[in-house]
Order: structure tokens, then C-alpha cells, then sequence
């Protein structure tokens, strides 16, 4: 059985006369201490998928399950001692007047955690940051600095599952491959699962052994990472995607 | 020929309560009509370079440069109606991001005939506007031109501004990050798009971005930037002979589709390239 199941999910936005439809029955499935990559390009519903995993977007059909079991709507406490997400954006996603002590602190109190202190250090050295960091606020911090904080603060719970939307996109290429492979490094020591939206297919195919290519709210195609390497795909969609992937070309892209 | 541009010891500061904090330190380069790429990290001084070329350095900064030559004029020194005639007419900037530099409550075609008016021309603007959408393709420019930005998609809304830029035909563009807020897909139409018009044209082209890659692949020329300086100038087709660390580091760095490189190398950062 499979850690995530997600079945036909729907979700629409908006209301009377003028209604989005952002996932058209999206289904998949990631077994545990798997690395499974959704791209695609702006407005194709990747993000949203994971947005409807944590309860932050409607959904108006289908059905997520952990562990065989459907989630509960509102998602309940024990729903995110086991899931976690790390946003995009490292400048909007930390409070701005709140130290990063109090930042990783806060879901040790919702829990109910003991040995506060011990487990806000350990979190930070293990993302690298060390113990110094405690009682700063982000705008001294860095941009890779600040998701770090992000993933320690998405850690301290020791979930078993992290979504992860475009980790790295707002990070420049050389904090991007520290980030990775801080990524990399915590799933292997903690046996993580992870789902990671991206649109740079070099990155989900750096990150993740397999991956869904969504386009439109429906998905496109899934495929391996060795498939998506040997450039095995069976649609034109992803086909294009992986093109443009590779830098730009004088002859035009083929359309489908 | 004598170059289009040529840059001299471009220096530009900031100040602060430390004093002064130099961002550019000493950049020199000379551009003819091809496609130059500047590449480096956040907070590498590219993009001040290229706003500084355009007399946009913020009021508060000070840029200082040897020598500053577009086509003979000498720009350190030039007159605010100097500068008014020169931008827009023979050179020209496209900015990151459609959604901040459109104006928000005037209509693409108010906007991209604003241009053309101010540059003479006021009887054929609204033609001559239209052309311009068409060349950039714009599938559907009636539509477009009465639209207003918000109604537009951020590749859409890019393409008006790279029309409204190019409206006047300058001699020179400047690109600051043009495709970094874009679609991969899209991204590569806007750079064929810039190519076509730099081949056909006989523009000369500044293209400025942090992603190495995209630029080795599109530009004829790059310069890497590193906290202020020009560290390394290579043939875009040379790009894995480059020498500096920086450069390799930054090339290695990479996820790469094909390839798996586990861990990623990461860029130890060498007091020494500071120098």
C-alpha cells in the first residue's frame, strides 16, 4: 500500500458563472521513502496538488489518503505531525517580527513537544545553520539561509512525508545545489518521502526517481527518471518541455 | 567600425553608515552589434551595470566611469534632454517583470503609442504599434492593444513590453532577466523573438541574467560578474573552456536532466576572486 493515494482530486476556485477548474481528476500515488517530482509550467495546477494535500485549497472531489486512510477535513493535528510543506518564497513564508527561535518553537507548543530548547538547536544544525542562528529574524538572513530555516521549521516535527513547492526557485544556482543536497542528505538519514513541485525539470530529475507532468489541472503523463533521461516519452507535451529544457535552439520548437 | 558602446572603469557606490559601498568596481567592455551576455549572481552588479548605461542609477548611488560612449556620445556627462532623447529612441531597456513595469491603468496600445508619439511619428502610431505586436507575435493585437495589463499573461504581457522597447527600433537594448519570470516554453519564443530582431535589425543587445546556461546558448559574448567585477570575458560557444573557478562552479552546480551527479558540487568562494 502506498504512503500517498490521491484519486481523481478536484479543485475549483470561484463561484456562479465564473469557476476554475484547477485539478481535473488528478491522480497518483508515492510509496514511502520515495522522491516523486510534479512539473509543469505556471497555472498548470502543480502547486495546487500539493496546496489541496495540506487543506489549504478547496477540494471539490476525489479523495487523499496516507496510509490507506482518507484525511480528515479540516486536516487534524496528527495529519501535520506526519506532512509538512515548504513554500516557494523564503521572504513571505517566514513572520517578519518573529525571531527564528520562536518561528521553530511555535509547532513544537501546538504539538506538544518536550525538550523545546534541545530540539530548536538540533533542527538548526541540522540544516546546516547551527545554534548562533536562534535568535536572529529573517531579514539578517540570506535567502538560502532563510529556507533553510524553512525546512528546519517543516522538520521539527519529524514528519515522514514533505511537500515541497519549487524549493529552490527564488535561490541563485550555487545556493540552489546546497539546497538539493541538504535535501538530498535529510531524506537519506531520515528516510523522508517526498513530493517536489518544480518547474525546472533538471531539478525534479535531479531530485526524484519519478515524476508526473501536469498540464491544464490534468496530468499529462507520468514517468521514471531513467525514462525522462532517455528522453522515453510518449507525449509531445513533455517532449516540448524537455526541449526548451536544454537552452535555446534557432530552429523552432514543433508544436503539437 | 568603432563600437556601439564601449565602457570604461564603471564604477558605481552606494552609500552607507559604513560609507561608501562600491557595487560595480571597475567594469570594462565594448559592445558592436551583437548579443552580449552578463551573467553573475544576485548582488553581482549586473544589473546596476546595465541601468547605469541608461542613466538609471538610483539618486542615491553615484556612478563614475572612465569613459561612456554610445555611438561617439559621450554619456557621463550628458543633459537630462539629452538623456530624454537618446532613451527610448536609440536605446532602451526591458525590465524582469511585465507586472511591475507596465503601467497598471493604461492600455497596452495607450502605452506602446505613447512611445511612438514622443519619438515623432504621432500620424501612423497606432499602424506602426500594431506592426510591432504583430512582430513580436502577438496573435491577436487588436485585442491586446485595448487591453490592459492585468488582462494579459505574464509571456503576453512581456512581449508588449519587448513591442513597446522596440516600437522606436533603437540601436540598443538592454535585457535585464527578460525571460526570468516566464514558462520555459515561453521563454525560448521571447528569445527568438529578441534574436530575430538583433539579426535583422543589426541591434546590439545586452542580455542580462543569472542563468548561465540560457545565456551560453542564445548570447555570441559573456561576461561573468562577481561581486563587482567583470571575472572572466569567454566565446558563449567556449563556455566549458572557461577558466575562472567562479565560472566552472557555477556551470558545475547545475542539476542536470542527463547525469547524476550526487552530491552537487557546491562553489567554495575563494577570498581571492574578491581581488
Amino acid at each position: 500500500m502506498a504512503l500517498i493515494d490521491i484519486e481523481n482530486l478536484e479543485v475549483t476556485f470561484g463561484s456562479r458563472g465564473h469557476v476554475v477548474h484547477a485539478l481535473r481528476g488528478v491522480s497518483l500515488s508515492v510509496e514511502e521513502g520515495e522522491s516523486f517530482g510534479i512539473v509543469g509550467e505556471s497555472g498548470s495546477g502543480k502547486s495546487t496538488v500539493l496546496r489541496a494535500a495540506c487543506g489549504l485549497a478547496p477540494v471539490s472531489g476525489g479523495r487523499i489518503l496516507i496510509d490507506g486512510v482518507p484525511v480528515a477535513t479540516p486536516r487534524d493535528a496528527a495529519f501535520y505531525r506526519r506532512v509538512q510543506m515548504v513554500f516557494q518564497d523564503p521572504y513571505a513564508s517566514l513572520h517578519p517580527r518573529h525571531t527564528i527561535d520562536r518561528v521553530l518553537s511555535e509547532p513544537l507548543a501546538i504539538h506538544g513537544f518536550d525538550r523545546r530548547e534541545a530540539r530548536v538547536e538540533q533542527a538548526l544544525v541540522e540544516v546546516g545553520l547551527g545554534a548562533g542562528f536562534r535568535f536572529r529574524y529573517p531579514h539578517q538572513l540570506s535567502g538560502g539561509q532563510r529556507q533553510r530555516v524553512a525546512i528546519a521549521r517543516a522538520l521539527i516535527l519529524e514528519p515522514k512525508v514533505i511537500l515541497l513547492d519549487e524549493p529552490t526557485s527564488a535561490l541563485d544556482a550555487s545556493i540552489q545545489a546546497e539546497v538539493l543536497n541538504l535535501l538530498d542528505r535529510l531524506r537519506a538519514e531520515r528516510g523522508l518521502t517526498y513530493v517536489l513541485v518544480s518547474h525546472d525539470l533538471a531539478v525534479v530529475s535531479h531530485m526524484c526517481e519519478r515524476l508526473m507532468v501536469m498540464q491544464n489541472g490534468q496530468v499529462v503523463e507520468q514517468l521514471t527518471r531513467q525514462a525522462l533521461q532517455d528522453h522515453a516519452t510518449t507525449k509531445d507535451y513533455t517532449r516540448n518541455l524537455l526541449t526548451a529544457s536544454e537552452g535555446f535552439t534557432r530552429s523552432p520548437v514543433p508544436h503539437s | 567600425m568603432s563600437p556601439l558602446l564601449s565602457v570604461e572603469n564603471l564604477r558605481i557606490s552606494f552609500p552607507s553608515r559604513q560609507g561608501p559601498v562600491e557595487v560595480v568596481r571597475g567594469v570594462s567592455f565594448t559592445l558592436g552589434r551583437e548579443r552580449l551576455g552578463i551573467v553573475g549572481e544576485s548582488g553581482s552588479g549586473k544589473s546596476q551595470t546595465g541601468r547605469a548605461i541608461l542613466g538609471l542609477t538610483p539618486v542615491s548611488g553615484k556612478a563614475t566611469a572612465d569613459r561612456l560612449e554610445f555611438d561617439g556620445i559621450d554619456l557621463r556627462n550628458a543633459t537630462p534632454a539629452k538623456w530624454r532623447s537618446l532613451r527610448g529612441a536609440r536605446m532602451s531597456m526591458v525590465m524582469q517583470d511585465p507586472k511591475f513595469s507596465l503601467n497598471p491603468v493604461m492600455t497596452i496600445g495607450k502605452q506602446l503609442m505613447e512611445a511612438v508619439k514622443l519619438h515623432g511619428g504621432a500620424s501612423e502610431a497606432r499602424d506602426k504599434s500594431v506592426a510591432m505586436l504583430e512582430a513580436v507575435q502577438i496573435r491577436d493585437p487588436g485585442r491586446v492593444m485595448a487591453a490592459y495589463p492585468h488582462e494579459l499573461s505574464g509571456g503576453m504581457g512581456q512581449r508588449a513590453m519587448i513591442a513597446m522597447m522596440l516600437v522606436t527600433e533603437p540601436d540598443l537594448l538592454i535585457a535585464d532577466e527578460p525571460t526570468s519570470a516566464l514558462d520555459v516554453t515561453v521563454q525560448i519564443e521571447v528569445l527568438r523573438i529578441l534574436d530575430r530582431l538583433v539579426s535583422e535589425r543589426g541591434m546590439g543587445l545586452i542580455f542580462i541574467s543569472h542563468d548561465l546556461e540560457l545565456v551560453s546558448t542564445f548570447c555570441d559574448r559573456v561576461l561573468v560578474m562577481y561581486a563587482g567585477r567583470v571575472v572572466e570575458e569567454l566565446d558563449a560557444a567556449k563556455m566549458n573552456e572557461a577558466k575562472h573557478p567562479y565560472t566552472r562552479g557555477l556551470l558545475g552546480c547545475l542539476p542536470k536532466i542527463v547525469g547524476d551527479v550526487r552530491p552537487l558540487p557546491v562553489l567554495a568562494r575563494d577570498a581571492a576572486w574578491l581581488e
